[in-house]
């Protein structure tokens, strides 16, 4: 036991994001098996893949709202496979969730400055005015005041963006964000998304929405029973895929 | 029905009448104050304090009230624990009874907010004890009052068991004037009334504060 342990090494890469043989099980249900990811800064990487093939429980490790049982996990220099210093990670990566998970208690507004006011402990009046600019940036400016009930769908998926942009996030992570939505309010989610990719930040996004993945995406990850089982440029991975279950995988999401 | 037996002993009433209000609003503070931090604990899961939260919930909603306040208030005697006053064992009793209560209502309403407020406020930076204040807390507003309610106006009525320790309440100042002047009919019917009138404002203020937290 008196081994060296991982963690105490620095970074094995400069990628904004790191995953070694991150293995996770949930009971008997083995969910990943080993996986490999590099996210470099100002990329882009899309995680495809059927339901239960472990893309959001991977993306659930990268902002530590799951540990993986074995394997290195890097984020932002960050080594969250080391219990003690995982949470230094919160309040500088954004997570944007598939339900939102906006405050319902609080106006848009007021939950972009939560985090501001909380763990930034800027001044209210400071607050309120990077909160309306990261509003007015997903379109939101006239918004401020709304409930999330009070909100479509759409507009509260930016709202989500803009609480997470408004920490000055080092990386976002999108878990499925448009997977709740009525499908005429998915452009406006991902018009905002494909905006921020290309103002040059680092996201890693879980989505169903094959067309974001194969226009925005740097690289595309398609994962198959807990293990990455193709990787490679939109153009390679959509037009060429070598693996059969990519191929099925694609056949089945892209003609329905 | 004589009316005068009332009239003669008003300053008695009025004596038990503001020992009960003291009594209640001093345990309906605390007992929130201790079903809140309990709550706290339950859900938190942290191994030991959440084992012993169990504990104390199950002892004091397992056994009455009554024989909580005599065993505090004699007991503490016999056990040579300090001299408590009558007012003060019958807080202690009062407290951590309801408090029991008051912790599963809380909890409930805890519970009942989705995991998701918590994964959000937490990526976002807050600590446990932030996001329970600034985000949990608030929302279980309006799943918690009305039971609250409930819970405070039992504490309001549990009160009178304070006379077996001889804390000198309303129904303690009523029997004496029973005991005195008899009517007894009369001299009980007026604490009724008495009790009656410290609940219905507790309702109508928490009925308001519902309303809101409905509307908000």
């Amino acid at each position: 036991m008196i081994t060296k342990s991982p963690m105490e090494r620095t970074p094995p890469t400069t990628a904004q994001v790191a995953l070694s043989g991150v293995h996770k099980r949930f009971g008997d249900l083995e969910v990943l098996k080993g996986v490999d990811i590099e996210v470099g800064s100002g990329e882009v990487v899309v995680l495809i893949g059927a339901s239960g093939s472990g893309k959001s429980t991977l993306l659930r490790i990268m902002c530590d709202l799951e540990r993986a049982d074995r394997g290195e996990v890097w984020v932002n220099g960050v080594p969250l496979h080391d219990r003690k210093r995982a949470p230094e990670i919160f309040g500088h990566v954004g997570m944007v969730f598939q339900q939102f998970n906006l405050f319902p208690h609080r106006t848009a507004l007021g939950n972009v400055t939560l985090a501001l006011l909380k763990v930034r402990k800027i001044s209210r009046k400071a607050a309120d005015e990077r909160g309306r600019e990261v509003l007015a940036r997903v379109g939101l400016a006239d918004k401020a005041d709304a409930y999330p009930a009070q909100l479509s769908g759409g507009q509260q998926q930016r709202v989500a963006i803009a609480r997470a942009l408004a920490m000055d996030p080092a990386v976002m992570f999108f878990d499925e964000p448009t997977s709740a939505l009525d499908p005429e309010l998915v452009g406006e989610v991902t018009g905002v998304m494909r905006s921020l990719a290309d103002e040059g930040m680092t996201m890693v996004v879980v989505t169903h929405e094959m067309r974001f993945a194969r226009d925005t995406a740097d690289h595309v990850v398609f994962m198959d029973g807990g293990v990455v089982l193709e990787q490679g440029t939109p153009e390679r991975v959509f037009g060429s895929p070598a693996e059969a279950r990519t191929q099925q995988f694609l056949h089945r999401v892209l003609d329905t | 029905m004589d009316w005068s037996v009332l009239w003669s002993n008003r300053d008695l009433y009025a004596s038990g009448l503001w020992s009960t209000v003291e009594l209640s609003a001093a345990a309906i503070a605390a007992c929130t104050l201790l079903g809140l931090v309990i709550a706290a604990i339950r859900t938190s899961r942290i191994p030991v304090l959440a084992q012993f939260a169990r504990c104390y919930l199950e002892i004091f909603r397992g056994t009455p009230l009554l024989v909580q306040m005599l065993f505090i208030y004699f007991g503490a005697a016999y056990l040579g624990i300090g001299n408590i006053s009558v007012f003060g064992a019958a807080l202690l009793a009062l407290t951590l009874f309801q408090g029991a209560y008051v912790a599963e209502i809380f909890r409930s309403g805890i519970e009942a907010v989705p995991r998701g407020q918590w994964e959000a406020a937490r990526v976002l930076g807050l600590s446990r004890v932030q996001t329970f204040g600034t985000v949990i807390l608030p929302q279980t507003r309006a799943i918690v009052l009305p039971p609250l309610v409930g819970q405070y106006l039992s504490l309001v009525k549990d009160t009178s068991i304070a006379v077996v320790i001889g804390y000198a309440e309303l129904l303690r100042e009523g029997q004496a004037i029973v005991d005195r002047d008899g009517h007894p009919g009369m001299a009980y019917l007026a604490i009724a009334v008495l009790y009656f009138v410290i609940c219905s404002p507790l309702s109508v203020v928490v009925r308001r504060m519902e309303r809101k937290a409905v509307t908000a």
